[in-house]
């Protein structure tokens, strides 16, 4: 028999999912025609010599960046970009840094400056209503810092100082500054932060970083990028505010990027890091030399399970399964003209020796191509979504436009990615794998150097 | 440091202060710091926090100069001498080179002083 109360919730259930079904669906189009579009992409716009991308999601908040073409890539010292990122919200010429964070606070916004290999952000968050106080102090700060000597001395550089102290107890991030720097020596080689060893006072002062202030924010250097802001309203108010900007100073500039190579060893004391590298592929920003398949290898490599209770089925993950204690990812570092596909081992230094060299083999096995085509279809999907979430994700997708803005006038557009990636085949993965153990690796050992691996006994030409 | 003045007041009007100069300097004079080589923003008194922090804030030239100068005020001090005239702080040397830091530094801190006691209305 059936009991009467398991007759009724299902008839309630039933009747409520009737009665929902339809105001649901009327609220989102509602939604939706309040805001204008809700496209994941941006529209770009040209304001006297400022590059303004706007998408205009529906919600309460924005975000609000400029971009500069001014990562560790592009400066002429080293530490420069870390120091002009930490003066970001500094004392300027209208007001002091104590009166910018109390207004920022009182208007519960939060301001944010990073950098990373190519780009500088200098970021705010804010109700949409205060985009013209946020458009003005983004255009104070950045024409208007003044850049004082004891600003510098007192704030400036003691954060630096300790940056570098946390990035020298960090063996993951040491591993792949190493692999970076010997995949392109100069340029995108350059350490995201100074390292510890970097003389910085011989380099690093505030008129140093004042001169490197004026040619990375000159109005052709930079972008401002917004998510949840008209465009109409964007331009109004960046034409107004950044105005001040210079619009020819000594442009930036770095080397195009070659790939090198190589190996390196760093002994250190705490934990063991094991950085294999490849050429990758540039950013789908840059336009031609994109390729879609070094995405789908990496997600193909993987490493880190996507879904729970599971090692899932990246190859790096069932390689590193049976060596307890060490994970492994696979992380495809995409620059403006160049890439880094980055495969890293961390854990105790046995098992990323048992593991790195598993990893190899599963390498070989891709260019033999005895590779399932149910694991190549996982890898495309995942590929797939991964930059698919990455465009939509509000904070990638700003620093991803702003910088395809600034280096080559083009936004990120996630309908084309996501196309693309679509449209890898498994005879290109193939083609890609054997070209990656052709070219010369990059490895990077850090730890315990006695037992971590050279790149000769993994099986790899250095 | 700073105890009430009226020189402000005073420069801004330049009759009032074409009158006043040639008392001021009969008086930087006669005040005698000059004979010994200093500079009148040499005798601010160091003990208080604003001071040692506007200190720190010198160029480094410039707090070289100043420990230069008070060691030679002590020897000369010390010995009953003055120095010599042609190494004595000429009237147009005597710049104030502490003083607007200090001043940077007690507005920086009344304006902390005014965001703390500031009271929020909601707009209406």
């Amino acid at each position: 028999m059936i009991s009467r109360s398991a007759i009724a919730r299902n008839a309630q259930l039933g009747l409520r999912r009737q009665c929902c079904a339809q105001p649901a669906s009327r609220r989102g189009l509602a939604a939706a025609a309040l805001s204008g579009s809700t496209s994941f992409s941006y529209e770009s716009a040209d304001v006297s010599g400022v590059k303004v991308a706007s998408r205009d999601v529906a919600g309460p908040t924005t975000k609000l960046a400029v971009v500069a073409k001014a990562g560790t890539r592009y400066q002429s010292l080293p530490g420069l970009t870390t120091g002009l990122s930490e003066f970001a919200f500094k004392n300027t010429l209208k007001r002091s840094a104590l009166r910018i964070t109390r207004e920022a606070e009182l208007l519960g916004g939060q301001l944010i400056s990073y950098h990373t290999r190519e780009a500088l952000v200098v970021e705010a968050k804010f109700f949409k209503d205060d985009l013209p106080y946020f458009t003005e102090l983004l255009g104070e700060v950045v024409s208007q810092t003044k850049y004082t000597a004891h600003e510098y001395h007192e704030e400036v550089e003691h954060v630096i100082k300790l940056s570098q102290q946390a990035l020298q107890g960090n063996v993951s991030e040491l591993a792949i500054n190493s692999a970076h720097g010997l995949a392109f020596h100069r340029g995108l080689g350059a350490p995201l932060y100074p390292t510890a060893s970097t003389p910085l006072s011989k380099y690093l002062n505030e008129e140093s970083i004042h001169q490197f202030a004026n040619s990375a924010y000159s109005k052709p250097n930079i972008a401002v990028v917004a998510n949840g802001a008209a465009q109409s309203e964007l331009t109004k108010w960046v034409g107004e505010f950044f105005t001040g900007v210079p619009s020819s100073a000594a442009p930036l500039s770095s080397e195009t990027s070659k790939y090198f190579g190589g190996e390196e060893r760093i002994p250190h004391g705490s934990g063991n890091s094991f950085v294999i590298a490849f050429p990758g592929s540039s950013s789908f920003t840059s336009g031609g030399d994109y390729k879609p398949e070094i995405a789908v290898l990496a997600a193909l490599l993987g490493g880190k399970s996507s879904i729970k209770w599971s090692p899932g089925f990246s190859l790096l993950s069932k390689a590193s399964s049976s060596f307890p204690g060490a994970s492994a990812s696979t992380t495809h570092y995409s620059y403006s003209d160049a890439g880094l596909l980055a495969m890293q081992f961390t854990g105790s230094a046995q098992a990323i020796r048992g593991a790195s060299t598993e990893a190899i083999k599963a390498i070989k096995t891709i260019a033999d191509g005895s590779i399932s085509q149910e694991d190549f279809t996982k890898a495309v999907a995942n590929a797939k979504y991964r930059a698919l979430e990455e465009g939509q994700n509000i904070e990638a997708g700003l620093v991803a436009t702003g910088a395809g803005l600034v280096q080559g006038g083009k936004a990120f557009q996630i309908e084309e990615v996501g196309k693309a990636v679509q449209g890898v085949s498994i005879e290109k993965l193939k083609a890609a794998a054997k070209a990656l153990l052709e070219s010369k690796a990059t490895v990077s050992a850090v730890g315990d150097l006695h037992v971590l691996p050279f790149a000769e006994e993994i099986g790899l030409t250095v | 440091m700073s105890a009430p003045s009226i020189a402000n007041q005073i420069t801004k009007r330049p009759w009032l202060k074409k009158m006043m100069m040639p008392l001021a300097n009969w008086y930087a004079n006669a005040a005698g710091y000059r004979k010994l080589g200093l500079r009148a923003d040499d005798l601010i008194p160091e003990e208080s926090e604003t001071v040692l922090l506007a200190l720190k804030r010198l160029p480094q030239k410039e707090a070289y100069d100043r420990v230069f100068r008070l060691r030679r005020a002590f020897q000369c001090s010390l010995s009953h001498q003055l120095l010599p005239k042609e190494q004595q702080t000429k009237p147009e040397e005597d710049t104030p080179y502490l003083s607007p830091i200090i001043a940077e530094i007690e507005a920086e801190a009344k304006e902390r002083v005014d965001l703390e006691a500031m009271t929020i209305s909601k707009k209406r």
